[in-house]
């Protein structure tokens, strides 16, 4: 009865007139085998911790390449940074993107991978995430820019190698842990994520920015894993200190804003005017 | 009154390491939570006796609010002591969010904020009733930076 209804129907469809456009492409659904074929993979599994933070300071060996124009820039920033009160990698908890989630990170990681896809997490709501696809895509010809960029990969043997574009150009170029400058634009970021022991990885960069770089950057960042259940990532929305827990007239939970000096620290409420002498 | 500083309450990092370390999470601008410690004054580190009012369980900087009675030139009041990191990393070196609990009598050690007024980057604690101590370190298997 059920075939006899859907006949006709799918003789209709079959004899409709080809769509003038190509379909949509899909992400096809995993099969069995695509979920197996991932146990052969390195195994990425567990929380990972960065290792030493390095600096970039001007005129270092591990300095990026700035262009000649951009040394008075840099001789301030390298103030701000001396003198403790770096401001300008991150401005309002937006996400820092790439290569600074890697390469100035104080945060744990972890890597999930699935069929077509590796996604990175990191331990700050979007501060860290990362979608690198896996499936053979190319680069979208225009990719909308974003802090992470679009991100394709491949894997070779103990390693993950990704290509990145579609960066803001506002998105910085660290020069240490809290000042950098912006790439202005065109950046691309290869990428090397590697196993280089049972519990130890490492991801190598090579940042090409040729608005603001005379040459290729190349920088390194080396991650321990830890499987101990004290290290499970926990959730951090970047915001919620701004606010202390509260309760209203009617008796619901809400979020009431701290009072903040002008460098942004927590002020009691009381203290909230101007300071006393 | 303002207790005489302890010499182990002296920074365990340089300033530039701690500024680092604030910036462990995210953002720094005007009235967002992620900011720089510059505004705090290492060189008149303070060491007074408080009431635990609550500890703040929050990204990316949880805060130790504690109320104290009069402490030198400070008025008696709520004091606002912002740690250095977030409960993710806090809770790696064995922080939890009852560590500290409203109530509990404390000795904090801070830098205060330079301007004068009750607030105050957290540098250590004394649960005065067991004498623990909590302080805020590198992240355990992390490397300390260079």
């Amino acid at each position: 009865m059920k075939i006899s209804i859907l006949l006709p129907l799918l003789a209709g469809w079959a004899l409709s007139p080809v769509p003038a456009v190509a379909a949509e492409p899909v992400n096809r659904a995993p099969t069995a085998q695509d979920w197996a074929a991932i146990a052969s993979l390195p195994d990425l599994s567990g929380v990972w911790s960065p290792g030493p933070l390095d600096r970039f300071p001007p005129g270092s060996k591990t300095a990026p390449p700035w262009k000649p124009d951009q040394a008075t820039q840099i001789a301030a920033l390298q103030r701000q940074e001396d003198e403790g009160n770096p401001k300008n990698i991150y401005v309002n908890c937006l996400p820092e993107g790439l290569p600074s989630s890697v390469s100035q990170t104080l945060n744990s990681v972890e890597f999930l991978v699935t069929p077509g896809r590796v996604t990175i997490l990191g331990e700050f709501d979007g501060n860290r995430l990362r979608r690198i696809w896996t499936d053979g895509r190319a680069h979208p010809a225009d990719p909308d820019p974003t802090f992470s960029g679009h991100s394709i990969g491949h894997w070779e043997k103990d390693a993950l190698v990704v290509d990145t574009i579609g960066f803001l150009p506002q998105v910085f170029i660290p020069m240490g842990q809290g000042v950098g400058l912006p790439n202005n634009g065109d950046m691309h970021v290869e990428e090397r994520i590697s196993l280089t022991g049972p519990d130890s990885l490492r991801i190598d960069l090579i940042v090409h920015a040729p608005k603001v770089l005379t040459g290729p950057w190349r920088v390194s960042r080396t991650f321990t894993r830890h499987r101990e259940r004290q290290y499970d990532l926990v959730e951090s929305s970047c915001r919620q200190g701004d606010y202390f827990d509260d309760v209203d007239a009617r008796g619901n939970a809400v979020f009431t804003s701290i009072p903040k000096d002008a460098g942004g620290a927590p002020l009691p409420p009381d203290q909230a005017g101007t300071p006393s002498p | 009154m303002i207790l005489k500083p302890q010499r182990n309450a002296m920074p365990r990092f340089s300033p530039r390491l701690i500024a680092a370390a604030l910036l462990l999470a995210g953002p720094a601008v005007q009235l967002s939570a992620h900011h720089s410690f510059a505004m705090f004054d290492p060189s008149k580190p303070m060491r007074f006796e408080g009431t635990v009012k609550t500890l703040q369980w929050t990204a990316p900087h949880a805060i130790l609010w504690v109320q104290a009675g009069k402490v030198g030139q400070y008025e008696a009041g709520l004091w606002s002591l912002e740690l250095p990191t977030s409960p993710g990393n806090l809770s790696k070196m064995g922080w939890s969010r009852t560590s500290l609990k409203p109530g509990d009598k404390v000795i904090v050690e801070i830098n205060p904020i330079r301007d004068g007024r009750r607030a105050g980057q957290f540098k250590k604690v004394t649960i005065v009733a067991t004498g623990q101590t909590l302080t805020v370190g590198a992240i355990p298997g992390a490397q300390p930076p260079k």
